[in-house]
């Protein structure tokens, strides 16, 4: 390079300003769509740095991997319930009668390079998907996040919640294997038993009396892969929109008030943080998807309405469901000429429509009964308000209840008792182990609001014996480590000033150097 | 300000996901039952065959009970092979499986092995009597004649007889206390007390076709055992034992679908020796030895499996890694 | 920390001096070399990783070498990542401040107006095109509606009701073979269909998807004389054989889990139980209704057939089932 090109790219640069590329791109950006200003209070976001506020980040993410999966099968999955011969890899197939859709999916699993792993990631992120929403909605509940102004956003996450259920459902179904397939067979049930509405549900979907001319499948196909999670894509935008718009909750603290944020900027370091949790829940998935076996259809064959298998469970998030139709009496109403099915209709259709109405009515419940009317974003300690944490726990238990129910056979397996016996457990249980939850949560709540400073670690005692045989304690020297948690939080002392900079001049405003003018308070 | 082996960090990451990779490590191990590699069926096959060489080709009246005049089905009129002793059915079947009575020779040591053994609970002549004080009583045991070899071959070379809780609902199958020999001397001499078939069954598994074994598993099995073969509690505290156990030979299977033992139905016109075998190349060839291409197989008990290891290892890792992440304050 | 320290000068400076300036921009790690360090060498695994499921996917190792690399890697990747930005990047804490979203009075009030008075002119001017247009889209509504649910499949008739077993119905296996006499031994268990819905495919025998899903029947063997389950179902169960619908009244899953010595058939959904010798009554639970039971006789062959259809509809309750 020669002496003369040297200077000519370093006055280049010169000219360019001392950020070069970048802020050359920003300014031909912000020319056309004004990016500058938003821009830069986007990267000035601040997200509190406290762990519970990641969790629904696993169910983003997760959703981020099952979109990217699910792309991949849905080049190779074949929706459709014609049958063929099976002449595949899996020797013990060949020469069976199975459907296009489960030849497809089987080939997936073993004709498709890396279809295996794509498969096993698509149905791990699915079960962690569900799992980390009904999470993040306990951390909403139970610290009362979900509080006027934010009650719209827990509507919404409910709505995702029902929707990721529906939607794994909907894809446990899709390979139309022995397992998926009894299911199926009594989600036709579950429709069917609705009165006056049921049988034509079910005609029209099924398209006639089960197993129907075939056409679950493919409307099945597009109601998973396009359907829902287009609407979960909307909802997931309204969802994020509104946490800006409205900006995140805290806990309070040292420096913390309604009127304000505490935490780390949106660039750098949020960005970075989150990123790397994307890859490192990509990652888990992978890892269960690599070592860990699920839904092994090739060992199910291909569904016939005349075969079954003992021990069939719904996915986890199903087995709620599952366990209250197993554990209902056998009430059927019959008369006036018809018959009302009440031991399906009432634990599978009206128990999680009235379920589900209840969590969407909370906040408004609340409010009208504690006449908390006020805006909140602050967040509670759960023990704060033993009343509300003891429903919550009552809630989680009571579900916990009925989805242990769903493998009453397993259990009396495993602990050798009495399948009957069991069952009756459940029965009894369903009642009390929420009631006693609920009462050991609330007494439980009330002890710690006594207690100063609960959560705090217990310092040790030393036992001394004097020469004269008495004992006394003293308490010991506090550790290194102790001091950490009893000196004084940190004062928060910096704010970001968001308000726009330079006088107007243009480029010779008066950046930041940092992007963040910092102005101890 | 945070350096990762403050006690601090210990006690807050470090022990917790240590307790929690334990948690997991434990759930795992619920659903792995240990089975090792078993005795092989096939051993005695061999024996038997030569066995078969040295008797006569006449056969005598044979009783014919437990049996169904439906081809290839256990039942020796329609068997090919038949061959048989001084009146003594020897051995019969077909391409699929060989039925074979153990040798008369066995019989001696059988009558005293069951004197030994078994005679407390079903009587001394195996009928489900005992004379008490000059009464006839039933014994606690049913009564065995006229069961066929079949039968006491599979209860004994289970292990679970002689039982080892007389009380109990079901016996569970567990390491035999009698070698394969004195099971079959045992079952010389039960079926010399009223002869009967089905007599031991040795399935040729070599042309079985493990595909059609795997749809009439899934239609005629699966109900019970899962699909899988892993096994569940059933109705009134019964159970459909695991055929995941690599202790089940070949032979037992036969003698469990022929035989139907305890609450198991018993199959006989319905399915043929070839499909017999079929289904029991299956279990021993698949069930019991699962390929699982996608990782640890979870036991084979399905969802319920998954969504332990989804919430514990998935959303719990995740939560923890959360919980690295961020500030615990 | 006075407001001097942390003024940003008005001159431009580069950025890494004005971060290293302000304690609030200097790295969180005590030791920032050694943590770079590690999340270096994080990094340089991710990196091997990825080397190795690139390999695995192009050699088509097994399943899981390349997903526990490609899981690893992506782990590993993002482990680097986070910790850079815990360890490394600005930790603040920085306080944003919260501003009020709601406008003013005056601006609500605006807007209420807007609202009210401006459709107030409107409808009380226009009263009937308002009611027209409305009356309009509902209509529209209704239509559209209509089609998008109604094309989806046929009206239900009397399917429910119904099922293809007639006077006569040979039963056949799952092989398409009849049922005889000595089919069944004391104890044992089949599946059977009618014969009317069998049909070859693929010189496969097959039954209808009827045939499989309605008409599917447990044929079960008791004893060797007829017995009776319920009465007046006397003559139904020729040499002790009862067929019972495999349909379960529950939910509809195949009741095929039966236990000979208890004489009970289970279903191995949500575990209700049938009494088989008498009239497969549930006994336990969930299930609302025995079993209908399907009477058996013998035809001309020696063949084992129905003599008549089932007596009820099969399968779970619905509402338009009469009692």
């Amino acid at each position: 390079m020669t002496d003369s090109a040297t200077r000519t790219k370093r006055s280049t640069k010169q000219a360019m300003g001392p950020y070069g590329q970048v802020s050359k791109v920003v300014d031909e950006l912000d020319e056309r769509f004004g990016v500058a200003k938003g821009g830069r209070i986007f990267l000035d976001k601040i997200f509190p740095d406290h762990w519970s506020f990641m969790l629904g980040e696993i169910a983003l993410y997760s959703f981020v991997v099952l979109i990217a999966t699910g792309i991949f099968l849905a080049l190779f999955f074949v929706p459709s319930a014609s049958q063929v011969i099976y002449h595949g890899a899996y020797a013990p197939l060949r020469g069976q009668r199975v459907s296009e859709a489960y030849q497809s999916t089987v080939n997936i699993s073993f004709s498709v390079r890396g279809g295996l792993l794509i498969r096993q990631m698509h149905h791990w992120a699915a079960d962690i998907f569900v799992g980390s929403i009904i999470v993040h909605m306990a951390r909403i509940f139970f610290t009362g996040a979900f509080r006027k102004p934010r009650e719209l956003n827990w509507t919404i996450g409910i709505f995702m919640l029902v929707l990721a259920v529906l939607e794994g459902f909907i894809g446990y179904s899709l390979p139309d294997d022995l397992i998926s397939g009894t299911g199926l067979r009594i989600g036709y049930s579950i429709a069917e038993s609705q009165p006056f509405i049921g049988s034509y549900m079910v005609s029209f979907l099924w398209g006639g009396q089960f197993p129907g001319d075939g056409s679950i499948i493919p409307r099945f196909f597009i109601i998973h892969v396009l359907i829902i999670p287009l609407v979960l894509l909307g909802l997931i935008t309204v969802h994020l929109a509104l946490l800006v718009r409205q900006k995140h909750t805290q806990f309070a603290s040292e420096g913390r008030t309604e009127d304000n944020v505490v935490g780390s900027p949106m660039f750098p370091t949020f960005m970075a943080k989150t990123t790397g949790f994307l890859f490192m829940v990509t990652g888990v998935t992978a890892l269960l998807g690599a070592f860990a076996q699920i839904n092994p259809i090739w060992q199910f064959g291909s569904y016939e309405p005349s075969k079954i298998s003992y021990a069939v469970q719904p996915d986890w998030y199903m087995g709620m469901l599952d366990g209250a139709l197993r554990i209902m009496p056998s009430w059927e109403f019959a008369g006036f000429g018809h018959t009302v099915p009440l031991e399906v209709f009432l634990p599978s259709v009206l128990f999680p429509t009235l379920l589900i109405t209840l969590w969407l009515l909370y906040p408004g419940l609340e409010r009208r009964i504690t006449g908390d009317h006020a805006m909140h974003n602050l967040l509670d300690r759960p023990r704060d308000r033993p009343k509300r944490t003891a429903a919550g726990v009552a809630m989680f238990t009571f579900m916990f209840t009925l989805f242990a129910a769903s493998s009453t056979d397993v259990l009396a397996n495993f602990f050798h008792v009495s399948l009957n016996a069991t069952l009756w457990f459940f029965r009894i249980a369903i009642f009390v182990v929420p009631a006693i939850a609920a009462w050991v949560t609330y007494e439980l709540c009330r002890e710690m609001q006594g207690v100063h400073g609960i959560g705090k670690r217990k310092r040790a005692v030393i036992v001394r014996r004097s020469e004269q045989g008495e004992y006394s304690t003293v308490p010991s020297a506090p550790r290194p480590d102790d001091e950490h948690v009893e000196i004084d939080p940190e004062p928060v002392p910096v704010r970001i000033d968001i308000e726009p900079l330079g006088n107007g001049d243009g480029r010779q405003a008066e950046p930041s150097p940092t992007g963040m003018r910092q102005v101890t308070r | 300000m945070r350096v990762l082996l403050t006690r601090k960090f210990r006690a807050q990451f470090l022990l917790p996901a240590g307790l929690l990779t334990v948690a997991a490590m434990a759930s795992l191990a619920v659903f792995f039952p240990g089975g090792g590699a078993g005795a092989s069926g096939h051993a005695d096959a061999s024996q038997v065959s030569t066995n078969a060489k040295q008797v006569l080709k006449a056969c005598g009246s044979v009783n014919t009970k437990g049996v169904t005049p439906v081809p290839n089905s256990g039942n020796p009129f329609t068997s090919t092979n038949l061959i048989c002793h001084g009146g003594n059915l020897l051995s019969y079947g077909n391409d699929s499986i060989t039925y074979a009575n153990p040798p008369a020779s066995y019989i001696a040591a059988g009558r005293a092995l069951f004197a030994q053994s078994c005679s407390s609970c079903h009587g001394n002549t195996a009928n489900g009597t005992m004379t008490v004080g000059g009464k006839v009583e039933p014994t606690i045991g049913p009564n065995l004649q006229g069961v066929g070899a079949a039968t006491v071959d599979f209860w004994v070379s289970s292990g679970r007889m002689p039982a080892t809780d007389v009380k109990a609902v079901e016996a569970e199958r567990r390491p035999s206390r009698l070698t394969p020999k004195q099971a079959l001397e045992l079952a010389a001499w039960v079926n010399s007390l009223d002869p009967a078939a089905p007599a031991v069954p040795f399935p040729h598994l070599k042309g079985a076709n493990q595909s059609v074994g795997a749809s009439l598993f899934s239609l005629n099995c699966a109900a019970c055992h899962t699909i899988t073969g892993a096994g569940d509690a059933l109705a009134y505290n019964t159970n459909a034992p695991s055929l995941q156990n690599r202790q089940i030979t070949p032979q037992q299977v036969v003698e469990a679908i022929r035989t139907g033992p305890a609450n198991m139905p018993r199959f006989s016109g319905n399915l043929s020796d070839a499909q017999v075998r079929d289904i029991t190349s299956y279990v021993t060839g698949r069930l019991q030895h699962p390929t699982n291409p996608g990782g640890f197989g979870l036991g084979g008990v399905g969802p319920v499996a998954e969504g332990f290891v989804a919430l514990l290892i998935g959303v719990g890792g995740l939560a923890l890694i959360c919980f690295w992440i961020g500030e615990r304050s | 920390m006075s407001d001097a320290d942390h003024q940003p000068s008005r001159t431009r400076v580069p950025m890494p001096i004005a971060a290293l300036s302000d304690p609030h921009m200097s790295d969180a790690a005590r030791h920032p070399k050694r943590v770079e360090n590690i999340i270096a060498l994080i990094l340089v695994v991710a990196m091997i990783f990825f080397g190795l499921a690139g390999a695995a996917y192009w050699q088509n190792w097994n399943a899981w070498t390349f997903g526990g690399a490609l899981g690893g890697g992506l782990f590993a990747l993002g482990f680097g990542l986070t910790a850079w930005g815990k360890y490394l990047m600005p930790q603040g804490p920085f306080v944003e401040e919260r501003h009020v979203l709601a406008s003013t009075p005056d601006e609500r009030n605006a807007m209420s107006a807007a609202l009210v008075e401006r459709s107030a002119v409107v409808v009380r001017r226009r009263k009937v095109l308002g009611g027209l247009f409305a009356a309009g889209a509902g209509i529209f509504g209704i239509v559209a509606a209509f089609p998008l649910i109604r094309s989806l499949g046929p009206l239900p008739k009397d399917e429910l009701d119904v099922n293809q077993w007639t006077a006569g119905s040979v039963l056949v296996d799952s092989n398409g073979r009849p049922v005889r006499r000595d089919t069944l031994v004391i104890g044992g268990i089949m599946t059977v269909y009618p014969r009317n819905q069998m049909r070859m495919e693929d010189g496969q025998v097959t039954f209808t998807d009827q045939g499989l899903a309605t008409d599917q029947t447990v044929l079960i063997r008791l004893s060797h004389e007829p017995f009776t389950t319920m009465p007046g179902r006397e003559t139904w169960t020729p040499d002790g054989y009862v067929a019972y619908s495999k349909v379960c009244t529950h939910l509809g899953c195949p009741v095929g889990l039966y236990e000979q010595e208890l004489e009970v058939l289970v279903c191995p959904c949500h575990q209700s139980m049938f009494n088989v010798r008498n009239g497969a009554v549930p006994q336990f639970g969930p299930a609302p209704r025995p079993l209908p039971q399907l009477p058996l006789g013998y035809n001309d062959q020696g063949y084992l057939i129905a003599t008549a259809t089932y007596d009820q509809p099969l399968g779970p309750g619905f509402f338009e089932r009469t009692t």
